[in-house]
């Protein structure tokens, strides 16, 4: 059997049929004669399936494969090119090389990190499991850097402290020098080839295949010969990353869609807390290209247009490196109270040039590089222009800390779905609350990519017989696939695109106030409805990238209304999300004053719940419930609770 | 958004003959943000990846087809803008050796961080991806004609239909 990247060509041996159903769509006079618009079905069947071949989701697939799951990973893009390999700040865990460490110190920080949004139990399991984790990294081959005694170096980051924050900076952040992400897909990827398991690069999922409220699979279309796949299996692993480009300016690749969201979306599950964006204090302004916390961490300072280092200001203590909504709120502040820089006094400036220009070069090279492509300049000289810019997506869908896809009511509390799961930035268990710390990511990948494999093989054993699935599910996805590979309207992708993403940056970035929201959701709302008169140009089935880009911008909106909407609803400020007219959080009690005499306010008064959020595809109408916070650890005796306070840094 | 003013100090600045001082002593370390030593690489020695092979048997409009794909849709921002433009510029113009030489450059490297270094220069270029399509990436990097860069092109240029 030939083996090509891992990848068995499973249609000849394991399915148990071809299923031919041909969807005839709306023939263009333009349309050649090769252009077919019958869509052949191949059928597989795997243990398990895993969406997105990132860090998540590559831990995900090797776990299932080395437990013995026959498993199928499904990826629009080659697994080393994943999102997860642009980042290159590191995995934090107390390992305690540096200092003294306690995982219940990182516990701690994380808490109060998310602003008490965060459900402690999935944060004690993160937590707890960070040293495991890494050492199991390491033992799977990856080259973390060293300290001279050959124990694993680690470095200081944002909100990281020793001793409950009366302890001084932690240096918990573990790196492969400076390229993480990459050594974890690297090594992942490899790691699971011996193992068998079964990729299918540049396929792109199109929906879940759902099944009286069970997930029995994914439909996904084969870029390279247009052929649809139908992937049935009992466990479906949802790791699509984020969708950071529903927005105009943000540090992530044009991969970012948000393509799980929407297909749990589309199934008419809830997503989770999808108002929480994390802005990154310094992205390059225009670009919107990352310029690393490590600069604040080498020394780095912001300066606004008085030359003032302002975060001595806003954050005493941590100053530049205090936690990333701290200082993203800060940069907007300091912009619109006038103190912005450059000739619109729209950015603020990130300093480096005080630092030794051999200390760059050696510590920061990757910097000079982008900022003289993207900002023109020369950073041993000038300054680089800095804007808060999306890059991080808190919310997602919502999981328990096992990896297991739930939903809620308030009868009932939080139920699992079953057959479903998520793990990475797709997922929000939740680890980040309404703000994640620098280098928690890529930990989270980790740790629930992991979690969802050892859940599922709590669960199931291999080589169970899959229950039987409707001959034509998934026809539904082959249709819109169809109606849009032919759409002949008068909007454009790209325009379409474009108005999304200026409407989320106007309305729905650092700062947001409730009249300004609600314009947002309006014009959503309208933009929404234009994705009926869209127009695509590729009338073709193979390698058709306008048709990707089209399915992707489905996707994205269906991100977009729920974000913009859940944020005009939540009146108060957590934070990544902040409200000028709203300024303080609303707890169930007033954490600033004295407990003693306090009456607990009931849920439907205060905002220390999780949002979930729901739409209907076709009119675009968001529908949002709530769901209490998770405020136990896993055990109380081994890790206390932090109850909620007032966050300060 | 942007000024006009903002705007041309942007481009302006990108005008060089050379994007970053050189700095000999940096040629095999690629630095990282911390006292930590060298990068070992022992994950890239010890777990080779199944070795790239080009593709058989595609006809030329298929393979620009899945080039402009793959093109487009990288790890990071700083590829995906950098190389949609180039690939808007000259994918449709490449010949058959040109097409094999960029498909090589973009789809066989592991990590998408080199393309990005050797194409601004930061890094030499090993040599089995030395060449026409290099120098001419190289070149349009280093953005002469002072073109704005603030993000990938959008597909409509392949339109026929509209112009």
């Amino acid at each position: 059997m030939p083996r090509l990247f891992g990848m068995h060509l499973p249609a000849v041996s394991q399915s148990s049929r071809k299923l031919h159903f041909s969807v005839y769509g709306k023939n263009n006079s333009k349309v050649s004669d090769g252009m077919s618009t019958q869509y052949p079905v191949v059928d597989h069947e795997f243990d398990a399936v895993v969406v997105g071949a990132g860090g998540a989701g590559l831990r995900a697939a090797f776990g299932l494969s080395e437990a013995g799951f026959n498993t199928a990973c499904v990826t629009k893009l080659f697994p080393t090119r994943s999102h997860t390999v642009a980042a290159q700040g590191g995995i934090n865990a107390a390992l305690g090389n540096m200092e003294g460490d306690d995982w219940r110190w990182h516990f701690y920080d994380t808490v109060k990190g998310s602003d008490w949004l965060g459900d402690q139990d999935a944060i004690h399991y993160m937590t707890e499991q960070a040293p495991h984790a890494v050492v199991e990294l390491e033992n799977f081959g990856m080259p973390f850097s060293r300290t001279e005694d050959g124990k694993i170096y680690q470095r200081a980051f944002g909100g990281q402290s020793l001793k409950f924050g009366k302890g001084g900076q932690a240096h918990r952040c573990c790196c492969v020098a400076d390229r993480t992400g990459h050594s974890l897909l690297h090594t992942l990827y490899g790691r699971s080839l011996r193992y068998d398991t079964s990729y299918f690069v540049e396929y792109f999922a199109l929906d879940l295949l759902m099944e009286d409220g069970e997930c029995k699979g994914v439909i996904a279309l084969c870029m390279e010969d247009g052929s649809i796949h139908r992937f049935r299996s009992k466990n479906t692993v949802i790791a699509t990353g984020g969708y950071g480009r529903t927005y105009f300016s943000c540090t992530s690749a044009h991969t970012s869609t948000g393509d799980g969201n929407a297909m749990v979306t589309r199934a008419g599950l809830p997503c989770q807390d999808l108002e929480f964006v994390q802005f990154h204090p310094t992205g390059i302004y225009g670009a919107g290209c990352l310029i690393t916390e490590g600069c604040r961490g080498e020394g780095g300072i912001l300066i606004n247009s008085e030359g003032e280092r302002f975060m001595e200001r806003y954050a005493p203590n941590a100053k530049d490196l205090a936690s990333r909504d701290v200082v993203s709120r800060s940069i907007t502040i300091e912009i619109r109270e006038g103190r912005g820089c450059g000739p619109e006094k729209d950015h603020a400036y990130l300093q480096l040039h005080h630092l030794p220009p051999q200390q760059l070069a050696t510590r920061l090279p990757g910097i000079s590089e982008t900022a003289m492509i993207f900002a023109g300049v020369d950073v041993t000289k000038e300054p680089i222009p800095v804007l808060p810019t999306v890059h991080y997506n808190m919310g997602g869908i919502p999981t328990n800390y096992r990896g297991q896809v739930i939903t809620h009511t308030t009868e009932e509390g939080d139920k699992v779905v079953p057959g479903l799961f998520a793990c990475g930035e797709a997922a929000c268990a939740s680890v980040h609350g309404a703000n994640r710390l620098g280098a928690n990511s890529l930990l989270d990948l980790v740790v629930f990519g992991r979690a969802c494999a050892h859940t599922i093989a709590d669960i199931c054993t291999p080589g169970e017989k899959l229950s039987p699935l409707k001959p034509n599910a998934g026809e539904e996805s082959v249709a819109n696939l169809d109606k849009l590979r032919f759409a002949d309207g008068n909007m454009r992708t790209s325009e379409i695109r474009v108005n999304m993403q200026k409407t989320m940056q106007n309305h729905a970035a650092v700062f947001r106030t409730g009249k300004v929201l609600k314009e947002g959701c309006d014009k959503m709302d309208a933009i929404y409805q234009t994705l009926d008169d869209i127009k695509t140009f590729d009338r073709g089935i193979v390698w058709n990238t306008d048709l990707v880009e089209t399915l992707e911008l489905q996707n994205l909106m269906l991100n977009a209304v729920q974000t913009i909407n859940s944020a005009e609803q939540r009146q108060e400020s957590r934070g990544a999300h902040s409200r000028e007219d709203f300024k303080d959080r609303m707890d169930e009690l007033d954490y600033a004053k004295p407990l003693a005499g306090q009456v607990r306010k009931p849920i439907e008064e205060h905002w220390r719940k999780h949002t979930l959020s729901t739409v209907d595809p076709k009119t675009g109408k968001v529908t949002l419930k709530y769901r209490p916070v998770i405020d136990n650890s896993l055990d109380a005796e081994d890790c206390a609770a932090i109850p909620p306070a007032i966050r300060s840094y | 958004m942007l000024s006009v003013l903002v705007a041309k100090r942007l481009v302006s600045g990108v005008c060089q003959e050379s994007l970053r001082p050189a700095v000999v002593e940096l040629v095999t370390t690629r630095g990282y943000k911390g006292e930590a030593p060298d990068d070992s690489r022992g994950d890239i020695i010890e777990i080779p990846l199944p070795p790239w092979a080009e593709k058989d048997g595609e006809t030329m409009d298929i393979k620009r087809r899945r080039l402009l794909f793959q093109s487009r849709k990288r790890g990071m921002l700083e590829n995906c803008i950098l190389l949609s433009l180039f690939a808007k510029q000259y994918l449709n113009t490449m010949n058959e050796p040109q097409l094999r030489q960029y498909d090589r450059l973009i789809n066989e490297p592991s990590n998408d961080w080199d393309i990005y270094y050797w194409a601004t220069e930061a890094q030499p270029v090993p040599d089995v991806y030395a060449g026409e399509i290099m120098d001419l990436l190289k070149e349009f990097t280093k953005n002469k004609d002072q073109e704005q860069r603030l993000d990938a092109p959008n597909l409509e240029y392949l339109d026929k239909g509209s112009q």
